[in-house]
């Protein structure tokens, strides 16, 4: 095990795994950290969904040349489970079709090809959606991916450029040297690097807190259900519109994997909790499995005889305007890439470009000071 | 969905469960027992379902679950506990509906499963656990087949023997990996209590025609099913010799297994503390022994959850928690200090002698040796050994890596037939320990449920 890198990268989840296997392929010697198990935390726990709908207009030239990114990658190594499934977010109420209309425009205005259906043609589509709902949007291009393979496939492409892993090392301080960063101590001793970059998700704040640097991230509670597996019967991503207030008014998404296995993914309202919590992670909780299930079961009346087989949590990274934290911060050679705000899959790729052409002194093809890490403290100076 | 408020709810109505339950009630409790089987009894105590016990172990049984409803304990059998919650609360499903029971103390007496490792030719029809072997017999008087091999290690085959001789089925083959070595019977020397016993299964093992020791079932050869066995010698060093390994022909059933593992599902969905013992069966629920006390307050673990030890200390730490869950609950016991302190005399006697059993069995460490890498590992999500060691050489770690990549334990049982075997096969191929290998956490459901039946068992006064 190599005792010196020429960038480190803590945390090897979706973000640190696409930051690695840039930077691996940019021909630098990366040595990726991991307390737990690759893809084992945020990612792994997630639906990774790869899509623009519903997201955020600032971020729309990112999210579509991410999408682009995820399309390339799948063809050069097929071996994540990728789908360009399409996206449905049903309308329960008429009271939501001018936000989803309002979407729609924004979307469309950019390019992409989202529009609105009636029952009838939702139905069309996904055949056993036969749930009440008023209408949905529709997003052709959103696509899923396996979390688990597509972190996999990275480390892969990481390793192959000269990167190694460690999996089941905490980093537990940074090393700064002269007000550089120095390197990393961990676990299982200290590894030496004139670059380390965070992506650790929900710990992210800790470790930066050993350089002085204070990130605005708090963990947010996400719960999962997912069932045996069964014969295709979903077919796209289904989720609840954007209703306002973003994820704090509750969020849902549901898809059937590749393993014929049913997914479904709540996020709860208000659902920001104690500093601390990504570290016991606890049961999901009553409200959540009911709510959950009475949510599929209302668009999906035909799955009540399907089983259940196992639930999980995990604790999304989130900063006060839901976007990224990416970029230098603090001392020289440190970068932050982390508060994925639930939606890290489809972001990665753009988050570690701005990594890797911010170490090698270049522009991204897309703005990032949107992703500034400063930008809140700046605010509150201002 | 029916609602159940009670004092004590023992999960689990084997020799531990009905015995706790027998103990609480007894010391003035209302008590529930949720059991998965259709009557009460559990692996070591299997009732015939139709006919009236016809073994001195089924009297035994019956006998106690007798006792303890006529004690009052409501016993709910046919439910599988699925769920818990904070605020005390357990979920089963049971045969007519879902069950909700919110009690003051809980005691787990779960028991054990068989601990299977897997080798070429497992998949094969024919090739069971003894364990499921022993049902068959025990619950219609089924043979397995009509050649019988019998492998693997530790008393209980000889138990399974006895079982299949009373059925006039004995095994033609018996493989065992331990040496003949006097340990067991110097150990079995100074348990008088344990001779009767000790002298019947040796007589149903001594009426095997082929016995083997010191080898392993290295391959089960068949087309559509099992035809015959290879068994390989274990060389001084404990490797296994496949060089010198044998054909046995005529075989068509093989019920082979490394003794058990306790079922720490429901414990560690609560956050029970766990330790690890290979020779106890792996990781079980810590406790303070003359209690059955866990490390989380109201629950209690009693039997083979505790380390696999056996049926005699099984009973013991059944009644331990029993009496203790009611004694903290505030309920009288009479003569609760002289009963306690002989009961956890009795207890850790009956502990060490089965724990010795234990030790003197192992299953051999080099059993992984045995699993090919075209072998299939993971039944459920058909993952073999080199898709595991394969992720490993790729950065991942331990079980839980292993899951992630190769969905090893992601299937419907959760890793309960290959766990055992996919932490064997990272330690080795890791260099590292089974232990440090770790487990698949277990999370709600425990078992696959029906959604309409989770939405109505979590429904109501949310």
């Amino acid at each position: 095990m190599v005792k010196r890198a020429d960038v480190i990268v803590v945390g090897a989840g979706v973000v640190g795994a696409a930051i690695a296997a840039l930077l691996g392929r940019r021909g630098r010697r990366v040595l990726v950290i991991e307390q737990g198990v690759p893809g084992g935390a945020v990612s792994g726990a997630s639906l990774a969904c790869i899509g623009t709908h519903m997201m955020d207009e600032e971020e729309l030239p990112l999210l579509a040349w991410c999408c682009n990114v995820w399309a390339e990658l799948n063809r050069r190594a097929p071996r994540f489970e990728y789908q360009r499934c399409g996206q449905l977010r049903f309308l329960k109420h008429e009271g939501e079709r001018r936000s989803a209309e309002a979407w729609i425009d924004i979307e469309r205005a950019a390019g992409l090809r989202p529009e609105m259906l009636d029952p009838e043609a939702v139905r069309r589509i996904e055949p056993v959606l036969t749930g009440p709902i008023v209408a949905a949007t529709w997003s052709p291009d959103s696509a899923v991916v396996n979390p688990f393979l597509a972190v996999r496939t990275l480390m892969d492409a990481a390793r192959a450029g000269a990167g190694e892993i460690l999996s089941g090392a905490m980093a537990t301080a940074l090393v700064t040297r002269g007000g550089r960063i120095a390197g990393v101590e961990t676990s299982v001793g200290r590894f030496e690097a004139s670059i380390v970059v965070i992506a650790g998700g929900p710990w992210t704040q800790n470790l930066a807190a050993t350089a002085d640097v204070e990130l605005p991230i708090v963990p947010r509670k996400a719960q999962c259900l997912a069932t045996v597996g069964t014969d295709p019967v979903i077919r796209t991503v289904v989720g609840a519109c954007k209703a306002e207030g973003g994820v704090d008014a509750g969020y849902t998404q549901i898809q059937q994997a590749a393993s014929g296995q049913v997914l479904f993914n709540t996020v709860l309202e208000g659902g920001v909790t104690a500093m601390g919590s990504p570290d016991v992670l606890p049961e999901v909780d009553r409200t959540f499995v009911h709510d959950s299930v009475a949510t599929l079961l209302y668009l999906f009346p035909g799955l009540a005889q399907l089983e259940l087989l196992r639930s999980w949590v995990r604790y999304e990274a989130v900063t006060p305007d839901d976007r990224f934290l990416t970029g230098p911060a603090g001392p020289d050679g440190l970068f932050i890439a982390a508060g994925d705000g639930g939606t890290g899959f489809v972001r990665s790729f753009g988050m570690a470009r701005i990594i890797a052409d911010r170490i090698d002194g270049r522009l991204p093809p897309f703005r990032d000071d949107i992703y500034e890490v400063g930008r809140f403290a700046a605010k509150a100076a201002a | 969905m029916t609602r159940i408020e009670t004092d004590v709810l023992v999960v689990g109505g084997g020799p531990a469960g009905l015995s706790a339950a027998l103990a609480a009630a007894g010391a003035g409790a209302k008590v529930d027992l949720v059991d998965a089987g259709m009557q009460p009894g559990g692996q070591y105590w299997m009732q015939d379902p139709v006919g009236s016990p016809t073994t001195r172990q089924q009297a035994e049984g019956a006998a106690a679950a007798r006792a303890a409803i006529a004690a009052n304990v409501a016993v709910h059998s046919g439910a599988e506990v699925w769920g818990a919650f904070p605020e005390r609360e357990i979920l089963a499903n049971g045969p007519n509906g879902p069950l909700a029971f919110h009690y003051r103390a809980l005691i787990v007496a779960s028991g054990a499963h068989d601990r299977a490792m897997p080798f070429p030719g497992w998949t094969l029809p024919g090739v069971m656990t003894p364990g499921a072997g022993q049902r068959l017999a025990k619950l219609g008087g089924v043979a397995p087949g009509r050649r019988i091999a019998l492998a693997g290690n530790g008393p209980f085959l000889y138990a399974v023997a006895s079982t299949l001789r009373a059925i006039n089925a004995t095994p033609v083959l018996l493989v065992e990996a331990g040496k003949a070595r006097c340990g067991p019977a110097r150990l079995i020397s100074r348990h008088p209590a344990r001779w009767a016993e000790t002298m019947k299964l040796l007589a149903a093992a001594r009426a095997i025609f082929d016995r083997r020791r010191g080898y392993v079932v290295s391959e089960a050869l068949g087309g559509d099913r099992i035809e015959a066995v290879r068994i390989a010698p274990i060389g001084h060093d404990g490797a296994i010799d496949a060089a010198r390994a044998e054909t046995i022909p005529d075989i068509d059933a093989l019920l082979i297994g490394w003794g058990f593992r306790p079922m720490i599902e429901l414990t560690a969905l609560l956050r029970c503390r766990h330790a690890y013992d290979r020779d106890l069966g792996g990781w079980y629920c810590s406790v303070a022994p003359e209690t059955g006390r866990t490390s989380v307050p109201g629950v209690y673990a009693a039997g083979e959850v505790t380390g696999i030890a056996g049926a005699v200390p099984a009973q013991l730490s059944g009644e331990l928690a029993g009496i203790a869950a009611a004694a903290d609950l505030g309920l009288a016991v009479t003569d609760n200090a002289n009963r306690r302190a002989q009961l956890a005399r009795r207890l850790h006697d009956a502990r060490a002698f089965g724990e010795a059993i234990g030790r003197l069995y192992p299953a051999p460490e080099t059993l992984t040796s045995l699993v090919r890498n075209d072998t299939v590992v993971c039944r459920c999500e058909e993952v073999t050994k080199g898709d595991i060691t394969a992720a490993l050489s790729g950065g991942t770690k331990g079980v839980a890596g292993a899951k992630l990549w190769t969905r090893a334990g992601m299937g419907r049982c959760q890793g309960r037939i290959c766990g055992f075997a996919v932490a064997e096969i990272a330690a080795a191929a890791t260099a590292t320990s089974p232990e440090a290998a770790g487990f698949n956490p277990p999370r709600i459901p425990l078992r696959p449920v029906p959604l309409d039946v989770v939405l109505a068992a979590t429904g109501g006064d949310k």
